[in-house]
């Protein structure tokens, strides 16, 4: 930093302060369980399934929530509309909201009683206590991160080359995948990441749809209230690996957008 | 080929009244005006990108007043060029050819084409963010060029150019309007309209207040406005006093005006171009040359030499050439004569104004 005025070095103290506070905890963590601990949970097959059942549940439910949230943070962007400031406070709701307050009220809508769960039920799906009604659970209370980091991304794209792209001849359905959605990919799968990230470690609102089968966040719960904190401790290591690998992985996918936006005419010309 | 009958749009606080224009095939016509004017909007109703509140547009006979955008076969380029920043300038070339489902022999055969045409083959493989204003101009075209469109909007089309470039880009548009090409370019700079246009349309307000040949509207300007926007510095409200042998004028600050006999209103605007405008110490002679004398106010250089400003109770301009200013050496506060042919003088429009400018 140049210049070390007064003014710099308080900032920078207080700056690494709120950092420390973010860094001890999970340090201190590393630090108090041994490597054999770790490596023993690790080959426990109860953590090992949670573990993939969180990732792959939280994985599915961003996917599944991602092909209406989409559309939704485009017309966001892009329309005018009546009670469109309303439409905007419903998008950040959940995350205002008590989770478990969130978790009580997906259960009400969910549950053999609710409007959706007594609809699936008929379909021969129970929503409770199984991984579709952690997957809402997660969805109800993440969907925000994925919607807005979206809409910001449609909204930098300049309307002028949606524009352009009609009087080439374009559709609108082409138009939003050729041009709208690859200019604002990094915004989308940034919003992916986050609310795939924000998912999986959702504890409140599952623990009241589903405390079976057990996702990591309700294992290390689990674990805890079972065994105490040195139980819990070498499984919340392995899930905040196993997290951040797959979030570092995904960020590196994101980057590199040519892996997903692949062009038709790549191959042949 | 084009034609637009009564055209009317309101968008916020802003309308476009009563737009009637006709472009006939092969023509290059330029509608003039200042930002704000409504050219842009204008261009958006020819294109399809909104539709009119009022009136019909004709396309080769054909009512397209609400037909689809991309079934018009109007092309546009957009003042921002609106290049797709993820494509490489081959791909944005032959995005409207993937659009239209054609084979790829044809499609890279198109592209070669087009790239040829517009002398951008070696920047094929770039990205639009690497290249400059008057590369990205070059493409932006031949994006919609590929299409062959029935008419070609541009945008202010010279904006993103350097000011040393703005010669090539419009040589190309000329070259393009040569072939055939029926051209609607939109721009504030009558420089502009006068070195390209077959007709200009001059809009203002959301309406057009002149139709005409660039030479037309140069030589008689409806309004104040227009004769602005045709450069001329020189404007003189003035009363007309005729008799059976002679013709003059008196401005409202007393400059008295020799003018040729013949038929004027009471009262009106009279113009006269800064070129037409000679300065000496002695006056000028000839028969019934005006000589006005004042003193210079002003000198400032311009790209042909300098405009020097006399005030003479009004204020006149005129512009010399270098060499004239070496051979004269002309100070500001010094006392000239400002001299010019009756014949130079020309009435604005049938003696009204637009008071707003």
């Amino acid at each position: 930093m140049k210049g070390h005025t007064l003014f710099n070095w308080i900032f920078t103290i207080l700056a690494s302060l709120v950092l420390l506070f973010i860094i001890a905890p999970l340090a201190g963590m590393f630090f108090d369980s041994s490597f054999s601990e770790v490596r023993t949970t690790a080959a426990d097959p109860a953590v090992r399934r949670s573990v993939w059942f969180t990732l792959a549940i939280a994985f599915a439910s961003t996917l599944f929530f991602a092909v209406g949230a989409v559309p939704l943070a485009w017309i966001m962007a892009r329309k005018k509309f009546p009670l469109k400031r309303v439409v905007q406070g419903i998008i950040d709701l959940p995350v205002v909201l008590p989770h478990t307050a969130a978790g009580i009220a997906l259960l009400g809508f969910i549950s053999r009683e609710g409007a959706l769960g007594g609809a699936a039920q008929k379909a021969g799906i129970l929503l409770v206590n199984n991984g579709a009604g952690i997957a809402l659970a997660m969805a109800f209370v993440s969907l925000p991160f994925l919607i807005n980091a979206a809409r910001d991304g449609f909204a930098a794209v300049s309307e002028r080359t949606e524009k352009a792209a009609l009087t080439l001849g374009a559709s609108q359905t082409r138009i939003f995948f050729t041009v709208s959605l690859p200019q604002a990919w990094r915004s989308v799968v940034s919003g992916f990441i986050m609310m795939f990230a924000r998912g999986m470690s959702e504890f409140g609102a599952v623990v009241i749809i589903a405390y079976h089968p057990m996702i990591a966040p309700v294992l290390i719960y689990d674990r805890f209230n079972t065994y105490g904190i040195s139980a819990a401790r070498p499984a919340s290591i392995i899930f905040i690996l196993v997290a951040l690998l797959f979030f570092v992985l995904f960020r590196v996918l994101a980057t590199e957008r040519r892996v997903l936006f692949k062009r038709e005419d790549d191959a042949s010309d | 080929m084009l034609r637009t009958e009564k055209l009317s749009k309101r968008i916020d606080t802003f309308s476009l009244r009563d737009i009637s224009i006709e472009v006939g095939k092969g023509d290059y016509y330029v509608l003039l005006g200042r930002s704000g004017a409504g050219k842009t909007q204008l261009l958006e109703l020819i294109c399809g990108l909104m539709n009119p509140d009022r009136g019909r547009i004709y396309l080769e006979g054909e009512d397209i007043t609400y037909k689809r955008v991309q079934d018009r076969g109007i092309g546009m380029v957009f003042q921002d060029l609106s290049l797709f920043p993820h494509y490489s300038v081959k791909d944005n070339i032959m995005y409207p050819l993937r659009v239209r489902k054609m084979d790829l022999k044809e499609r890279v055969d198109r592209v070669q084409r087009a790239a040829a045409g517009m002398n951008i083959t070696d920047l094929l493989l770039r990205r639009p963010d690497t290249l400059s204003g008057g590369e990205k101009q070059r493409v932006a075209l031949a994006r919609t060029l590929v299409t062959d469109p029935k008419i070609l909007l541009l945008d202010e089309p010279m904006a993103s150019v350097d000011a040393s470039l703005k010669d090539n880009i419009r040589r190309l548009l000329r070259r393009l309007n040569r072939n055939g090409q029926t051209i609607i370019h939109v721009t504030h700079d009558f420089g502009e309209a006068i070195s390209l246009a077959s007709r200009v349309g001059v809009i203002h307000n959301g309406r057009i207040i002149q139709e005409g040949t660039p030479l037309d509207v140069f030589n008689h300007p409806v309004n104040r406005f227009v004769a602005r926007y045709a450069g001329i510095k020189n404007f003189f409200r003035v009363t007309f006093i005729t008799s059976y042998k002679s013709a003059s004028a008196i401005s409202e600050k007393r400059t008295r005006f020799r003018l040729p006999r013949g038929e004027y209103p009471s009262s009106g605007l009279l113009i006269i171009g800064s070129s037409e405008v000679l300065l000496s110490r002695q006056g000028a002679s000839g028969f019934g040359i005006n000589n006005i004398r004042g003193v210079i106010d002003d000198i400032v250089p311009s790209p042909t030499g300098f405009e020097i400003t006399v005030n003479a109770g009004d204020y006149f301009y005129a512009d010399i050439t270098h060499r004239e200013m070496e051979e004269s050496r002309f100070v500001t506060g010094e006392k000239v004569y400002v001299s010019f042919r009756p014949e130079s003088l020309r009435i604005v429009g049938n003696g009204e104004d637009i008071k707003e400018y």
